[in-house]
C-alpha cells in the first residue's frame, strides 16, 4: 500500500496539493461555527444520575445560578454598617433589579429581604430589612442589630465581622452572566464608592474561563507553531524544507478542528488544547523523514527516489508510532467524561490524519524541490558548527554516558522506579475549578476575599426525601359509595388517578367540598364527612417535613456539621421555623427552638409565608412537604473538602439512622465536581491500563518478540511512574489535567522506544555486532530521537504563557515527560539491550 | 381597590340612578365619585357580610397549595372603617387560625391586626409594617383582601370603552409601594374593578388582578372568582367565594379578641 501511495505522491504531486488544500479549506470553513462550552457540569454526561438529580434539585427548590457581588469596608470601624455603604448597597441593588435577565424575586440583598422583629410587647412586626438606606449611624446600627438576629441571613448577606456585605444575583440564563456582570461593574464604577467591590460566582467564573480559553487558543497555539518552526529551522537550516512539516501540522490542526466543530461538538477546556497537542505530534514523522533524507541525499541524486526510499524505510516505525500515539489518545474514550472522550477521539484522529498526510505530502513536496534548493540544503546541513551537529553531539555524549555505565543505569532506574511507586501511593486526589485561574486573577481574589469574610460561597445541597407511600385517594374513596354519589365517585376517581398522590388527596378534598353543596341524602353527607376527615388526616400525615421530629433530625445534623470545621454555615427549614417561632413567642433566645407539633410548625410557616418573599420557603421544602433541602455553604471548593463532608454525613447517618423511609441525596456544584472527579480517576485508570495492554500487544506484534515488547514498554513505564511518583512526593494535587496526561504520555513516549529498537534491530542485521550496533545507534537514530523529543517538549512550552492553570500544568508536565522519556530511552535501552543481548540480538 | 368578596346595595342603587338619569356622565365623569363608588362596590356591600373562600395557590412550577377560610365583615361606615375576621379551615394543620383586622380608612392611621395561632396557643398583635406582603403565601396581598384605600392613589381617566372606565392610578406615597402605577378597568354597570394591571417604573407589567366571575347575590354584584397573577414567574392564585350572605346583622362582639379563641360557630357553617 505504501509503495502505491508513494508513487502517487511523487508522480502526481499537484494532485496531492489540490486535495490537501480542498480538504483543509472545506474543514476550515466549519471553524467559524465554533461554540465554546465552559460549564464544568458538562464533565458529566447529560444523563448522569448525579447531574440529573442536581438539576432537578435546582428546579425543585429554585436554587438558581447566581452572581455574587461583595463589598468590603476594611478601614471603617463600623464596617459596612454606615449610611454611605448601606445606601450604596441599596442603590446598586435597585440598579441590578432593573437589569434584564435577573430573577428579581430571588435576589438577595439587605434591601430585598424581610425582617421579623418585636414591635413592643406582644406585637410582631414584618417589614423590609432595609427598604430605604439609613440616614444616620443609629439607623445603620439598627440594620446590624436586625440582621444579626436572623441566622438565615447573617453571615450570608453581611459578614459576622461586619466588614463585608453581599448581594446574590440569581440569573435566568448562565450565558448572560458576562453581560450582567459587566453591567454591574459599570454600575459600581459609576457610584464612585470608597469601598472595595468584588464580583464572583460560578457563572461569572465560567464566562471568564471561556474568554481566557479563546486567548489561550489564539496565542498559545500560534506560539507553539512558531516555536516548532524555529526549532525545525535550527535543525535543518532550510526554509523550503521545513515548510513541509509546517504544512502538515497546519493542515492537521485545521482539518481536525474543522471536523470536530462541523460535527457539532462544542469547544470545551479539553478540546481547546487539541491544536496545541496536534501541532508538535504532527511534525514528528516529518522530522524522522527529513532527518534520514538529509543524511542519505547526495547532490545529483533524484530527490523523488531518495525520499521514496526513506519513506518506505520508515513506514513501519512511523505507522506503529502513529498507531500507538493514537491508541493512547483513543483510550481516553474509556473515561466516562464527555469532554475528555471528545478530546481523545479527535487527537487520535488527528494523529492518524497527520501520518497519512506526512506519507503523501512529504514525498510530493520533496520530489518537487529544485536541485538548487537541495544543494543549498545539503551545504547547510553538512556545514560546520550548526544545530544539526550540535544535536548529534548531544546524542553522542548521551551515548557515551549510556555505554560507559550500563549496569549502573539499570540500578539507578530500578531504585528510582521503587521510590516512584512509593510516591504514587502518596498522591492526593483533589481539584477545584476556581483554582483553574491563576492566584492573582480577579476571580481568585474575589473568591478568596468573599470566603474569608462570609460563611462560604461554595454550595452543596443535601436533599432529604420521604420515600414512604402516600395513601392513595382512590383507595380512600373505596368501592362502597352511597347510591347518590356514584356519578361523583366515577368523576373523582378519574381525576385523582391522573395526579401525584398528595395533589390527588387535595383534589379529593376539594371534590368532597363541592359535593357537599349538592348532596341531599344523610347517607351521602355522612359518607362525605367521614371521607373528608380521612383525606385530611392522610394529607396531614403525608407532610413529612412539617413534623418536629424530622426537623430536629436536620437541626441536629446541622449542629454536628458546624463542629466539623468543614461547613461554614448550613441553612434549613428548621432554621426558618425556629426564627419565626422565637419572634412569635416574644423574641427571646430561649424560644429559638422547634415547636412541638406539626400543626404548630404549619402555623409558624404560614406566618413566614405572609412576608414580601413567600416563595423563600420553597428553597427549603417542597409545597407537599415531602422533600427538604439542607443548604451547606463551604468556604473551600476543594473536592477533598467536599468529599470529607460527604463522608462525615454518611458516618453521621450511620450512627444516627434517618427516620424510616427517609432518604438523602447530594446535589450542588461542589458535589458534582466530586462526582466527575471520581469518574475521572477511575476512568483514567481504565484508560491507562487499556492503553498499556494494547500498546504492549502491538509492540509484541510489531517486533514479533515478547522481549522487544517488554523493552519497548520499559522507558515509558519508568517515565510515567517517575512523573506520578514525583507528583505524589511533591504534594501537587492530582487534578483533571494531571489525570489526562498519564494516558497520552504512554502513547507519545513509546515512540522513542519504537524508533530506537527498530533501528537497532535493522543496524544489527547489517553489522551483526552488538557493540557496533549500539555505537551506530548514537549516530543518526539517537539524533532523530533527540530532535523529536526537543520538538515535542519545546512545542508544548507556549502553554506556559497561558492565562489558565490547567494549560500551564499540561505544558510543564508534557514537556518534562517528553524530555525524561527520551533520556530514559537513550540510557536504559542500550544498557538493557547489551545486558540481555543473548535474548535481544539473535544471530541468524 | 381590589376585587373583594362583597359589595354594596347603596353603591348599586346609586349607580343605577346615575346611569339612568345622567347618560352623558362620561362627558364630565367625576373620577373621584367613580372610585368611591367602586370602592364601595368592592368592599362595602351591605352593612356586613360573610363568605367562604377557597384559594388555590399555583407556583411557577405548577405546584399547588390550598387555603380555605371564612370571612366575616362589618362596616363601621361606607368608604370608612371596617372590622374583619378571617377563620382558617384548611389545610387541616392551620385550622382555627384566625386573623382579626380593624381597618382604618384614614391614610394617617394604620390598621390594627391580630393573629391567633391555636397550635402555639398564641394571640399576637401584628404591627402593620407594610400591607403589601403576601396573604398567607398566596399571590394576594394583605391589602388586596382588606382593600387598598382609594385615598392612597391619584386617579386619572385614561379611556372609556362601551362597558368600562380605564383609570390610571399613581401612588401618593411611592415609597410605600412596590409599583410605579396601576391601570384599573372598572365595569360601568357594577362599578366592580374587573382588571388591574400593575406596572414598574420601567413600564413592565408584572402583576395582574382580575375579577374572573361576577354574580349578583342578594342584589349585590359580587365577585365569586378572582385571580392574581405574578406575570414575571407565571405563578398565580385563584380565589373562589361561595355561601355569600349580606346584611346578617353581625354583632360587634363577634369582631372582638374573644372570638379568636372561641369562634362564632353559628356564622361559620
Amino acid at each position: 500500500m505504501s509503495s502505491l501511495l508513494l508513487r502517487f505522491a511523487t508522480q502526481c504531486a499537484g494532485w496531492v496539493y489540490i486535495l490537501l488544500l480542498a480538504l483543509t479549506l472545506g474543514a476550515g470553513a466549519m471553524i467559524p461555527y465554533l461554540t465554546v462550552d465552559t460549564d464544568p457540569e458538562n464533565m458529566l454526561p447529560a444523563d448522569h444520575p448525579a447531574r440529573i438529580f442536581h438539576n432537578q434539585t435546582k428546579q425543585t427548590f429554585a436554587m438558581h445560578d447566581a452572581i455574587v457581588v461583595g463589598v468590603v469596608a476594611e478601614q471603617d470601624t463600623n464596617g459596612v454598617y454606615t449610611p454611605e455603604t448601606l445606601s450604596e448597597v441599596k442603590q446598586l441593588t435597585d440598579t441590578i433589579l432593573d437589569m434584564d435577565g435577573v430573577i428579581d424575586a430571588d435576589l438577595m440583598s439587605l434591601s430585598t429581604v424581610d425582617n421579623i422583629s418585636q414591635a413592643g410587647p406582644g406585637t410582631i412586626r414584618f417589614e423590609w430589612m432595609m427598604d430605604k438606606a439609613p440616614v444616620d449611624e443609629a439607623g445603620a446600627k439598627a440594620v446590624e442589630q436586625n440582621i444579626s438576629r436572623l441566622p438565615l441571613l447573617y453571615d450570608t448577606l453581611v459578614a459576622e465581622t461586619g466588614k463585608a456585605a453581599a448581594i446574590y444575583v440569581p440569573i435566568a440564563d448562565k450565558n448572560e452572566s458576562y453581560r450582567i456582570a459587566e453591567d454591574i461593574r459599570a454600575a459600581i464604577s459609576k457610584m464612585g464608592s470608597q469601598q472595595q467591590w468584588y464580583i464572583t460566582g460560578l457563572p461569572v467564573a465560567e464566562d471568564q474561563f471561556g474568554v481566557e480559553m479563546f486567548i489561550q487558543m489564539g496565542i498559545s497555539a500560534p506560539l507553539a507553531g512558531l516555536m516548532i518552526f524555529i526549532l525545525l529551522f535550527l535543525f535543518f537550516r532550510s526554509l523550503p524544507l521545513i515548510i513541509a512539516p509546517m504544512v502538515v501540522a497546519m493542515a492537521t490542526v485545521i482539518v481536525t478542528m474543522g471536523i470536530m466543530i462541523g460535527m457539532g461538538f462544542t469547544v470545551h477546556i479539553m478540546s481547546s488544547m487539541i491544536a496545541i497537542f496536534l501541532m508538535p505530534i504532527a511534525v514528528v514523522d516529518s522530522v524522522h523523514i527529513l532527518s534520514e533524507f538529509s543524511d542519505r541525499y547526495k547532490p545529483g541524486e533524484n530527490a523523488g527516489e531518495v525520499i521514496s526510499k526513506v519513506v518506505s524505510h520508515l513506514f513501519t516505525p512511523m505507522l506503529y508510532t502513529s498507531i500507538t500515539s493514537s491508541v493512547g489518545f483513543f483510550s481516553l474514550m474509556l473515561t466516562p467524561i464527555p469532554p475528555v472522550q471528545i478530546f481523545g477521539a479527535f487527537v487520535g484522529f488527528g494523529i492518524l490524519f497527520a501520518f497519512l498526510v506526512t506519507l503523501v505530502f512529504m514525498p510530493a513536496y520533496v520530489s518537487r524541490m529544485s536541485d538548487k534548493t537541495l544543494v543549498n540544503l545539503q551545504q547547510a546541513l553538512h556545514g560546520e558548527g550548526d544545530g544539526q551537529s550540535r544535536v548529534a553531539a548531544i546524542a553522542r555524549s548521551i551515548g557515551k554516558l549510556a555505554m560507559s555505565w550500563r549496569r549502573g543505569w539499570l540500578v539507578v532506574f530500578s531504585a528510582l522506579f521503587a521510590v516512584s511507586v512509593w510516591g504514587i501511593t502518596q498522591i492526593q486526589i483533589n481539584d477545584n475549578p476556581v483554582r483553574w485561574f491563576k492566584a492573582d486573577h480577579e476571580i481568585r481574589v474575589a473568591d478568596r476575599v468573599l470566603n474569608e469574610n462570609f460563611a462560604g460561597t461554595y454550595n452543596a445541597y443535601l436533599v432529604f426525601s420521604d420515600t414512604n407511600a402516600v395513601p392513595s385517594a382512590a383507595a380512600l374513596i373505596g368501592v362502597d359509595v352511597p347510591e347518590e354519589l356514584s356519578g361523583w365517585q366515577w368523576d373523582t376517581l378519574k381525576s385523582v388517578t391522573e395526579q401525584p398522590p398528595t395533589a390527588a388527596l387535595e383534589s379529593l378534598i376539594i371534590a368532597i367540598d363541592d359535593a357537599m353543596f349538592t348532596v341531599e341524602s344523610d347517607e351521602a353527607v355522612a359518607y362525605l364527612d367521614e371521607l373528608v376527615a380521612r383525606a385530611e388526616q392522610a394529607l396531614s400525615v403525608s407532610k413529612t417535613f412539617q413534623s418536629p421530629e424530622q426537623l430536629a433530625y436536620i437541626a441536629d445534623l446541622q449542629q454536628y456539621l458546624a463542629t466539623t470545621g468543614l461547613v461554614g454555615k448550613s441553612n434549613s427549614l428548621s432554621d426558618v421555623v425556629k426564627v419565626v417561632n422565637r419572634e412569635l413567642r416574644g423574641g427571646e433566645e430561649k424560644d429559638y427552638a422547634l415547636p412541638d407539633s406539626p400543626q404548630a410548625v404549619a402555623q409558624t410557616l404560614l406566618q413566614y409565608q405572609s412576608s414580601h418573599r413567600p416563595n423563600d420557603l420553597w428553597h427549603f421544602v417542597t409545597p407537599d412537604y415531602r422533600e427538604s433541602l439542607l443548604w451547606l455553604q463551604l468556604t473551600s471548593g476543594d473536592n477533598q473538602d467536599m468529599t470529607a463532608a460527604t463522608k462525615l454525613v454518611a458516618q453521621y447517618v450511620d450512627e444516627h439512622p434517618l427516620p424510616a423511609g427517609i432518604d438523602y441525596q447530594w446535589a450542588g456544584k461542589a458535589y458534582l465536581n466530586v462526582v466527575w472527579q471520581e469518574n475521572m480517576v477511575a476512568g483514567m485508570l481504565d484508560s491507562l491500563l487499556g492503553a498499556f495492554i494494547m500498546v504492549f500487544v502491538m509492540m509484541v506484534v510489531l517486533f514479533r518478540s515478547v522481549v522487544f515488547g517488554v523493552l519497548a514498554m520499559l522507558p515509558l513505564t519508568i517515565t510515567i511512574a517517575f512523573i506520578y511518583g514525583l507528583i505524589g512526593i511533591v504534594g501537587k494535587d492530582y487534578d483533571m489535567p494531571i489525570a489526562v496526561l498519564s494516558t497520552l504520555t504512554l502513547g507519545l513516549s513509546v515512540d522513542f522506544a519504537i524508533h530506537f529498537l527498530e533501528r537497532a534491530r535493522a543496524i544489527f542485521k547489517e553489522t551483526n555486532n552488538v557493540s557496533a550496533t549500539l555505537e551506530a545507534m548514537f549516530g543518526e537514530p539517537a539524533s532523530a530521537i533527540t530532535r523529536n523529543a526537543l520538538v515535542i517538549a519545546l512545542g508544548f512550552t507556549p502553554l506556559l504563557f497561558a492565562p489558565l492553570v490547567p494549560y500551564i500544568t499540561v505544558g510543564v508536565f508534557l514537556a518534562s515527560i517528553m524530555a525524561i522519556s527520551a533520556l530514559v530511552t537513550l540510557l536504559v535501552l542500550p544498557a538493557a539491550m547489551s545486558l540481555l543481548h543473548r535474548f535481544v540480538f539473535k544471530s541468524r | 381597590m381590589v376585587v373583594g368578596s362583597m359589595k354594596s346595595a347603596m353603591a348599586l342603587a346609586f349607580t343605577g340612578l346615575l346611569v339612568a338619569s345622567v347618560p352623558a356622565w362620561s362627558a364630565e365623569l367625576d373620577v373621584n365619585e367613580l372610585i368611591q363608588a367602586s370602592e364601595r362596590a368592592s368592599y362595602y356591600a351591605g352593612d356586613d357580610g360573610r363568605s367562604d373562600a377557597r384559594m388555590m395557590i399555583v407556583d411557577a412550577q405548577g405546584r399547588k397549595q390550598l387555603r380555605q377560610f371564612t370571612i366575616l365583615r362589618k362596616d363601621v361606615a361606607d368608604n370608612g372603617d371596617q372590622k374583619m375576621m378571617v377563620f382558617f379551615t384548611r389545610p387541616a394543620d392551620v385550622r382555627d387560625t384566625v386573623f382579626r383586622v380593624e381597618k382604618h380608612a384614614a391614610v394617617s392611621e394604620d390598621d390594627d391586626r391580630w393573629l391567633y395561632l391555636p397550635a402555639l396557643d398564641l394571640v399576637k398583635r401584628i404591627s402593620a409594617g407594610d400591607k403589601r406582603t403576601s396573604f398567607v403565601g398566596s399571590h394576594f396581598f394583605y391589602e388586596d383582601v382588606s382593600g387598598r384605600a382609594v385615598s392612597e392613589d391619584t386617579f386619572t381617566l385614561q379611556e372609556e370603552t362601551d362597558s368600562r372606565y380605564v383609570l390610571k392610578a399613581e401612588p401618593k406615597n411611592p415609597d410605600s409601594v412596590e409599583f410605579s402605577y396601576y391601570v384599573v378597568e372598572i365595569d360601568k354597570t357594577t362599578k366592580i374593578p374587573m382588571l388591574i394591571n400593575f406596572y414598574k417604573a420601567n413600564g413592565e407589567n408584572y402583576r395582574r388582578v382580575e375579577a374572573v366571575e361576577v354574580e349578583t347575590i342578594e342584589g349585590f354584584p359580587t365577585v365569586t372568582r378572582s385571580k392574581v397573577s405574578d406575570l414575571a414567574s407565571g405563578g398565580y392564585t385563584l380565589m373562589e367565594f361561595r355561601n355569600m350572605d349580606y346584611n346578617l346583622g353581625l354583632e360587634d362582639d363577634i369582631f372582638s379578641e374573644r372570638s379568636l379563641r372561641t369562634p362564632p360557630m353559628q356564622w361559620l357553617k
